[in-house]
């Protein structure tokens, strides 16, 4: 039995994508729940800051698909690597 | 008591008690520290400081703890080097190295942040500490860990060469090589720091760890004498460090220590990754991260935490950013050493050959006191240099095969 997860992401939208409903489309597809924290969008580019919940599979997926149009997807922390 | 009032999310402001906490729980902003200053200027002078042990410690009232300093006793305090060769042959008035290829006890300004990081992880009474590493950070972690008493969790990409894992492995630390490309490690340590009550320290302990990085800022301006150079070039990872040491001469203005700061800080990355400079360049405060390709490791960081500050304070200073390529890394690596007598890892060499470009563009003046910021030893890097070194002399074990060597060593050195 898969638990509801909740991942704090921050999005990057390249300029193509900025009109499009992406982040909507993907919550709906995936049944994802997206909670926006903070967001700057300009002409040219666009961020958001937020939290996804969903079962770990349907989230993973939502990120995949997100990623497959162009959006990047990190880790608010950064790369916690160093 | 110590000094520090509490943290603050550095986008929205919020502000929230001394506990292992690292992320505003409303914008997800960073937190930061917040000192009481008007305290720490009745505490501290430039004779107390004096007075003290030559560690990163003797500035304990600018750093995040609340008792006595516990790890790390003998850490900071590295020496600056009047780097007159270097200047010499770059044409340059006053050259500074700030060189943390001999810290303690593991040889990167790694060793300053662990330290003020498992001081507070004790203050907090965590009993474990936890990293994920591909050199630095996983060595000071091992090492510190090691001396002062904790359970140690270490996180490896399984595909890390053997001589990295050796620098950790010696300390015994509880290694663990993950299967898997660098996003999912990163991913899998965020969900290991917040389902266990670890001291991860650049994740929960990250607004503490992050301040140790000050004592360099600190340490760069006593030993000029109590003043701020024109210019400091810093490498640029998470673009912690930048930052920091910008807060640091700020707050020795704050305190009273020095009167102005006008110095210009210059940021340093790898044309490999180089979110940052990217970002500078293109006159945006949106880092775009990128996946690393560069020799220069330790600099790795395609999603840089605080990128955007490090641009705020390089924007705010006057200074600006540059990369440069593998083989200038090369270059001003074999250069530091040759002319200063110090062998810098890959990080060191993007410094030096970040101010050679930033002296060609002029954006630093000939005329400046230069300070460069050199944060980790050569040795850890050393298989960057092979093939790429001066020639060996090669000789029979009698006087006539050395003297022919000798020929071609002054034939050489005649060119």
């Amino acid at each position: 039995m898969s638990e509801l997860k909740k991942l704090r992401v921050r999005l990057t939208f390249p300029q193509e994508l900025i009109k499009e409903p992406v982040l909507f489309r993907m919550a709906k597809k995936f049944d994802v729940m997206p909670n926006i924290r903070r967001a700057r969008v300009t002409d040219t580019f666009g961020e958001m800051i937020l939290e996804l919940e969903g079962l770990e599979e349907n989230l993973e997926q939502g990120i995949n698909s997100l990623r497959e149009q162009g959006v990047v997807v990190e880790l608010i922390e950064g790369d916690i690597i160093e | 008591m110590g000094h520090v009032k509490g943290l603050k999310c550095r986008e929205c402001g919020r502000e929230y008690p001394i506990e292992p906490i690292y992320v505003c729980e409303f914008c997800f902003g960073p937190l930061e520290a917040v000192y009481d200053y008007a305290k720490i200027k009745r505490a501290l002078s430039r004779k107390s400081i004096e007075r003290r042990p030559k560690t990163l410690w003797r500035y304990k009232e600018l750093l995040p703890i609340d008792g006595e300093p516990q790890v790390g006793l003998n850490s900071g305090f590295t020496p600056l080097v009047k780097a007159e060769n270097l200047a010499k042959f770059l044409g340059v008035k006053e050259l500074y190295i700030k060189d943390d290829t001999v810290a303690h006890p593991t040889l990167s300004f790694k060793d300053r942040v662990v330290a003020v990081a498992l001081t507070k992880a004790k203050e907090f009474g965590f009993d474990t500490v936890a990293c994920a590493s591909t050199g630095n950070l996983a060595h000071a972690v091992s090492a510190h860990g090691a001396k002062s008493g904790f359970n140690r969790f270490i996180f490896i990409p399984a595909t890390l060469e053997q001589s990295k894992i050796l620098a950790s492995i010696v300390y015994e630390p509880n290694l663990v090589a993950v299967d898997g490309n660098y996003d999912d490690v990163n991913r899998l340590c965020s969900e290991i720091a917040n389902k266990y009550r670890w001291a991860f320290v650049n994740i929960n302990i990250r607004p503490f760890y992050a301040e140790g990085s000050k004592t360099i800022g600190f340490e760069i301006v006593e030993q000029l004498g109590w003043e701020a150079p024109d210019s400091i070039v810093v490498p640029c990872a998470s673009g912690s460090l930048l930052t920091k040491v910008w807060k640091a001469l700020k707050e020795f203005k704050e305190i009273g220590i020095i009167k102005e700061v006008e110095t210009k800080i210059y940021g340093a990355q790898a044309t490999g990754c180089s979110p940052i400079s990217t970002a500078f360049k293109q006159g945006t405060d949106v880092i775009r991260p990128v996946k690393p390709n560069t020799i220069a490791k330790s600099l790795a960081i395609g999603n840089p935490a605080d990128g955007y500050y490090a641009l705020q304070a390089v924007r705010e200073s006057g200074g600006a950013i540059e990369d440069v390529s593998d083989e200038e890394i090369i270059d001003a690596i074999k250069l530091l050493a040759r002319t200063e007598g110090i062998f810098a890892e890959t990080a060191g060499g993007v410094t030096l050959a970040t101010y050679i470009k930033l002296l060609k563009e002029g954006k630093i003046d000939k005329k400046d006191c230069t300070v460069l910021c050199i944060t980790g030893n050569g040795l850890k890097t050393a298989e960057v240099l092979d093939g790429k070194t001066a020639e060996v002399y090669h000789i029979k074990p009698n006087l006539a095969s050395f003297e022919e060597a000798l020929q071609r060593i002054k034939n050489k050195e005649g060119k």
